[in-house]
């Protein structure tokens, strides 16, 4: 059925599997089973895939209902390809260390950064936490 | 306040007949009133009241099934008549379906009676009915405190058997329960925001400039999905009056939706989509319409079966009823119910013929990626299996045990939203690019189809959609009965807030640097404006397209009018003096913005006026050379300046070349150095334009022999003195130019020798292969 032909809609979309990013950074994929006009979305069987290098982990979560406002983009996940990626799954609590690393690996890149410009008398305002745009 | 020690203090001695009346009014208060004196007085916890009657229940199983069989009302006496006999009470009880109260439900479960009931605790809340009716035998045979609780029992859904096939979503939303003693807020059947579960008759509003997605009724599901050669939009179908609908009284008898084979029936092969319904709940509702569209659906199909379309796509056509039959909706309908939108495919031409939604090719673009899909799942299994990827997709949507869990209408309700975006008045002003990339598509294959002989595509006409501009005439909100007028400031009666008076600075206080901020602020504000007078001079070639006959000749008046304008804001205009100097030209044409529509003005200026301005451009050129040195965009200005020249006669070339080059007036008196020149030939613009001239004076020479003799001799005298200067100036770093006319070689050979004209080919890089 064709709704709407040549206008970007999700009706099309529904039931289908999809990888949603959110504009915190996160990664949910989930079929998509109701939308609305704000294209607030409903995920099932939602999953939060954590990436970290080549490595990613899964953490099912369920049913998800996202506010289309926090959307940045989403798209459908091709069944088929889906498992040909060069990426390798690990357990959950594996990659959320590898996570943990990470994020300690960039706060101390960020600290040295931050403590050169010192040294030079520069400053780098800090960007709003917030809104990470 | 007053306290009377007994009553002889009381000094109203003259009134002992009140007094009296007052022992009089004691003895005229029944004693025997069992809510204030009596057992009903007494502070009986209602809860034990029910537990008392659960233990009844057990004794008395049997009153069950003759309770059962009572009559079932539907509505309950929802302002608690307190009638003193509770048995007359309890039999005005709703039994069946109206026992959702969670107050009552929650008191009605601690009784363990509930829990052998069948079924989940979902159930038991839900089942109170059956509960109650065990309830009722007891109580009848037992006085009770007034149960308030009972007393605004509401309907109660149907007890669920099992579930496990059932479409989770089509259960209706348990209906809430109001207070007529707390006073409750109206009861709506659906919560604000809900999409609606089935259709409402329309009640067509014609004014839907601002549909509210609440009341938007989906349309039902095309069963046959048509192409998409529909001419209707969603659009335009909103704006044909519809009271032949509206004026139809609502027989709540008829069912609400036609199965789609009824459907078929009536229409007769032909697709249609009748309007659906509004959600049960809004049925009941008073003030939205029941269920009158299956009654009219058949009055309007057949009223259409004559005017059937071939059946559109997926494309969710709103349509209303033939407009000629309608006149407007009348007024006292509820307001409230907004766009309700029917939906009927129907013939372009009773709507207005300049009307449509989306673009054809838009059906096509997806079509076709629809194909490559369809064709990359293919080709991904092969040969031997074509189908199965598909069908092992849709085998995993039919196994998908969640699917559809939005149903057909749902989507349907959104996409209509959607769709009701789209409306626009002025599709030219709202969607500009979409327009005109779709017209230039459109362009492109009608063009290629002239070209190759492949086989025609089927030309789907453009319409474009227009919701007809509705003049609101705003009147102020008045109340019948009261005295004057309201005086509310609102977006359509604005009221002045602040009075802002504008002074002027006088001239003498300005520093130097604010004086040219100001012109060069002005300077850009006469480009803006002139800059609107294009855009809307480019645009009239479309609207004159548009319009009809009687109309054409003003928009020429206007168009006409409005180039006028643009010349003369160009040139700046001095009120009753002649234009002397070209500075205020100049002023724009340092502007890039200037420059660029200065270039797209030029095509639309009659010759004369042309010329002045490339001319005025050429006489400036080292200064606006040099302004330009950052933007670098003079080079847009060769392209409508050469259109200009091959319409030029000599004479005017000839003066051309004379300004271009800074040529002195007579040949006697050599200058001594030309930076004019110098600049000119170092710029690209400046290069390109010079050789284009000459090109240009080469071509008249060679074509027209016949020409004036003083054309041509002034001509040989401008080319004299260029060759010469051309030779004189030192071989600076030359620009490159945009392009390298071919005939400048054989123009150079008339007036110089063949040494010179070596020369001069190296010095201009004449020679393409020195290049």
């Amino acid at each position: 059925m064709n709704y709407m032909p040549g206008t970007a809609s999700l009706i099309e979309d529904i039931d289908k599997k999809h990888l949603v990013l959110l504009r915190d950074g996160r990664t949910l994929i989930g079929f998509l089973r109701s939308i609305d006009q704000f294209a607030n979305l409903v995920l099932h069987q939602t999953v939060e895939r954590i990436h970290v290098g080549k490595k990613y982990g899964d953490i099912p979560r369920g049913i998800f209902v996202v506010r289309g406002e926090n959307v940045v983009l989403l798209g459908e996940i091709d069944l088929e390809k889906e498992s040909d990626t060069p990426l390798q799954q690990v357990s959950i609590e594996e990659i959320l260390e590898e996570q943990r690393v990470e994020q300690q690996a960039k706060l101390e890149a960020e600290k040295l950064k931050v403590q050169a410009l010192k040294d030079r008398g520069l400053s780098i305002p800090r960007a709003d936490t917030l809104d990470e745009y | 306040m007053f306290r009377y020690e007994s009553l002889e203090d009381c000094p109203l001695d003259e009134d002992e007949d009140a007094f009296q009346g007052l022992g009089e009014e004691d003895e005229e208060i029944d004693q025997f009133n069992d809510d204030t004196f009596g057992s009903g007085a007494v502070d009986d916890d209602w809860q034990e009241a029910h537990e008392r009657l659960a233990e009844l229940e057990e004794k008395l199983p049997v009153t069950v099934n003759e309770q059962t069989g009572n009559g079932e009302r539907d509505e309950i006496d929802l302002l608690g008549d307190h009638e003193e006999n509770l048995a007359e009470r309890l039999s005005k009880m709703v039994i069946e379906n109206e026992l959702e109260d969670p107050a009552i439900m929650r008191a009605v479960q601690t009784r363990p009676v509930l829990q052998s009931q069948p079924g989940s605790l979902n159930s038991s809340i839900w089942d109170g009915s059956e509960v109650l009716r065990r309830i009722r035998g007891p109580l009848l045979a037992q006085e009770m405190p007034a149960v308030s609780v009972l007393e605004y029992a509401l309907p109660q859904r149907p007890p669920q058997g099992p579930e496990d096939d059932r479409d989770l979503s089509e259960r209706a939303l348990p209906r809430r329960s109001t207070s007529p003693i707390i006073g409750s807020p109206p009861v709506r059947a659906v919560p604000i925001g809900t999409p609606p579960k089935q259709m409402a008759v329309p009640s067509f509003n014609q004014q839907i400039l601002c549909p509210k997605p609440v009341h938007v009724r989906p349309p039902m599901p095309p069963r046959y999905p048509a192409p998409y050669g529909e001419r209707m939009s969603p659009n335009q179908l909103c704006n044909v009056p519809n009271s032949s609908l509206l004026g139809h009284p609502f027989p709540p008898s008829v069912p609400p939706v036609l199965s789609p084979l009824q459907r078929a029936q009536l229409l007769g092969g032909a697709q249609l989509q009748p309007g659906r319904m509004s959600p049960s709940q809004f049925a009941r509702v008073p003030g939205f319409v029941g269920s009158p569209l299956a009654a009219m659906n058949p009055k309007l199909l057949q009223g259409r079966v004559g005017q059937m379309l071939p059946p559109a796509p997926g494309f969710r056509a709103f349509f209303s009823a033939p407009p000629p039959a309608t006149p407007p909706p009348p007024q006292q309908h509820p307001p409230g119910p907004g766009p309700h939108l029917q939906n009927l495919r129907s013939q372009a031409p009773m709507f207005r013929p300049d009307t449509t939604h989306l673009h054809p090719q838009h059906r096509r673009l997806l079509h076709q990626r629809q194909q490559q899909n369809r064709n990359q799942h293919r080709n991904l299994n092969g040969a031997g299996d074509r189908g199965s990827h598909r069908s092992s997709h849709q085998d995993h949507l039919r196994k998908d045990p969640y699917a559809n869990l939005m149903l057909q209408r749902e989507k349907d309700w959104v996409s209509k939203i959607q769709m009701m975006q789209l409306q626009s008045t002025d599709p030219y002003l709202d969607d500009f690019y979409y327009q005109n990339y779709f017209e230039k598509l459109e362009k492109l294959s009608a063009a290629e189809e002239v070209q190759g002989d492949g086989p025609k595509k089927e030309r789907t006409k453009l319409i474009t959609p227009q919701v007809a501009k509705l003049e609101h005439a705003y009147k102020p909100v008045q109340f019948e009965g009261s005295l004057g007028k309201l005086t509310v400031s609102s977006v359509n009666n604005p009221r002045k807030m602040i009075d802002a008076v504008v002074t002027s600075r006088s001239e003498d206080d300005e520093t130097k640097e604010k004086q040219v901020r100001d012109k060069r602020r002005k300077t850009l504000v006469i480009i803006e404006k002139t800059y609107s007078l294009l855009l809307d001079v480019e645009d009239y070639e479309r609207r004159y397209l548009l319009s009809l006959e009687e109309e054409r000749p003003a928009l020429m008046d206007e168009r006409k009018h409005k180039i006028c304008s643009m010349y003369e804001n160009l040139r700046g205009k001095l009120p009753g003096q002649e234009r002397t100097s070209d500075d205020h030209f100049v002023q724009i044409m340092c502007i890039r913005k200037g420059k660029r529509m200065v270039a797209r003005i030029l095509p639309f200026l009659p010759t004369e006026q042309a010329v002045d301005v490339v001319l005025t451009t050429v006489r400036n050129l080292p200064f606006l050379i040099k302004k330009d040195a950052q933007d670098e965009v003079l080079p847009c200005l060769l392209s409508p300046f050469s259109l200009l020249l091959y319409h030029l006669p000599s004479v005017t070339v000839t003066g051309l070349l004379q300004q271009l080059m800074n040529l002195p007036q007579s040949a006697a008196a050599p200058a001594p150095s030309n930076p004019h020149l110098a600049a000119v030939l170092q710029n690209k613009f400046g290069l390109s334009l010079l050789l284009l001239v000459l090109s240009r004076g080469e071509d008249l020479q060679s074509s027209d022999h016949a020409a004036e003799s003083t054309e041509n001799s002034q001509w040989a005298e401008v080319m004299f003195m260029a060759t010469r200067e051309l030779l004189r100036i030192p071989q600076a770093a030359l620009a490159k130019p945009v392009s390298t006319p071919t005939n400048l070689v054989s123009l150079f050979s008339r007036y110089v020798d063949r040494q010179k004209l070596n020369l001069l080919e190296t010095k201009l890089q004449l020679v393409q292969g020195i290049r």
